[in-house]
């Protein structure tokens, strides 16, 4: 028996995306695939990597995270705000759980030797190109996000190969994980404001998220060191940005492998 | 620009489309806050896929490639070249921010519907609402 409410919503449903559909064939985001790129797009890929307009270019090579770190910087200061108050919300719903150790032999539990001597040589691998992503972040594709993403599969695999009581038994607490996301983002803070800082420090101009130096403002991160190209601010935003959220996943990823019993006892109060 | 380019660029579209049309059924139609989730992430996977789509290009006379300068160092011609055939870098940027506020939220959601499931033995919203 079909229910009333459910044919309704097919329907609203059909007719809402046919609707997009419609406006989409009509022209509604304009040819697709699109020919030429928007005047603002032109204008963050002249200013990426540009020596000729020293005071408005980012001195980084990919566009990307130039705009998301130097154009667009302060976006994605509240984008890791957001971050950060979910994973404290996270954190708040399991207040009073403890994350307890194993009363029995934690070597025993887990796949096998074999699952387990190969991810011994992934926990050096992983760690290797998450750092790589972050910090070629200016140069290449990728960036402390997506870095911090990668690294954070060590801890998934840590738990499925080795049990969860794996990661307290080596010292990887939650207290421990927030303290370092607490540095990477106070990183990201201390990065935004570093230029203000010293300028203050010397008495002239400065904005916040200052990279490079603008016309009325002469400091600046350091573009280039001998032959490397730094991207000024931004390998310092990728780096902190990769503590961050690294550890924020160990922290979502510790408190996912609670054992329910013990998290049941506190919501239960028993 | 070829034939196949725009057959691409249609079928991309068609899925898209699809992709929506499943995620809408999954908030509204499915009972279980589990589906709802997943529904969740694909309406917002599919919507940063269209914003990717939208900063696409596919230029008169040259490839579209990524919008990362290859060659150091930056020569006038360089940058020319990078202008008239990198892709719009700006949606990628929004949807990489956007990643991460959806990614943020839905783990608040996963949290949330863990504690439903302690609290009341069940993720169904109809059985929840009777409790």
């Amino acid at each position: 028996m079909v229910k009333k409410s459910d044919v309704f919503v097919a329907i609203s449903i059909a007719v809402f995306v046919l609707s997009l559909a419609y406006v989409t064939s009509l022209g509604g985001l304009g040819p697709l695939p699109p020919v030429d790129a928007r005047k603002i797009a032109y204008a963050y890929l002249n200013l990426t990597y540009n020596p000729w307009q020293p005071f408005l270019t980012a001195f980084a090579l990919e566009s990307v995270t130039a705009i998301i770190w130097d154009f667009r910087g302060l976006d994605t200061l509240y984008e890791t705000a957001v971050f950060y108050g979910a994973i404290i919300a996270s954190i708040a719903l399991y207040r009073g759980v403890k994350i307890s150790l194993s009363k029995k032999e934690w070597s025993k539990l887990g796949l096998s030797p074999i699952a387990k001597t190969v991810t011994r040589l992934s926990f050096v691998l992983i760690p290797t190109v998450a750092a790589s992503v972050a910090l070629h972040g200016h140069l290449t594709p990728g960036g402390g996000f997506q870095a911090g993403s990668i690294a954070t599969v060590v801890i998934v695999l840590a738990i499925i190969i080795f049990s969860r009581y794996f990661l307290p038994k080596h010292g990887v607490s939650k207290n421990r994980a927030l303290l370092f996301r607490s540095i990477g983002l106070m990183g990201v803070g201390l990065t935004s404001i570093a230029i203000l800082l010293a300028a203050l420090a010397l008495g002239t101009n400065a904005y916040i998220f200052q990279n490079q130096a603008k016309l009325n403002s002469p400091l600046s991160f350091p573009a280039r060191v001998d032959d490397y190209t730094l991207g000024g601010s931004l390998l310092f935003f990728n780096l902190f940005e990769f503590i961050a959220v690294a550890f924020g996943f160990t922290i979502v990823f510790l408190l996912l492998s609670v054992s329910e019993e013990e998290v049941r006892k506190v919501v239960t109060r028993d | 620009m070829t034939n196949l380019a725009l057959l691409t660029a249609y079928v991309i579209v068609i899925s898209l489309y699809v992709n929506l049309g499943i995620a809408l059924y999954g908030i509204f139609a499915r009972p279980s806050l589990v589906k709802k989730l997943i529904a969740i992430t694909i309406l917002s996977d599919t919507a940063n896929a269209f914003a990717v789509l939208v900063g696409y290009r596919w230029p008169r006379e040259a490839l579209p490639r990524p919008p990362v300068i290859p060659e150091l160092p930056v020569t006038r011609s360089v940058l020319e070249e990078y202008m008239q055939s990198a892709v719009d870098p700006l949606p990628q940027a929004l949807v990489l921010t956007a990643i991460v506020i959806g990614l943020a939220v839905t783990l608040f959601i996963a949290f949330i519907t863990i504690q439903y499931y302690r609290l009341y033995g069940t993720v169904d919203v109809r059985k929840v609402r009777r409790k």
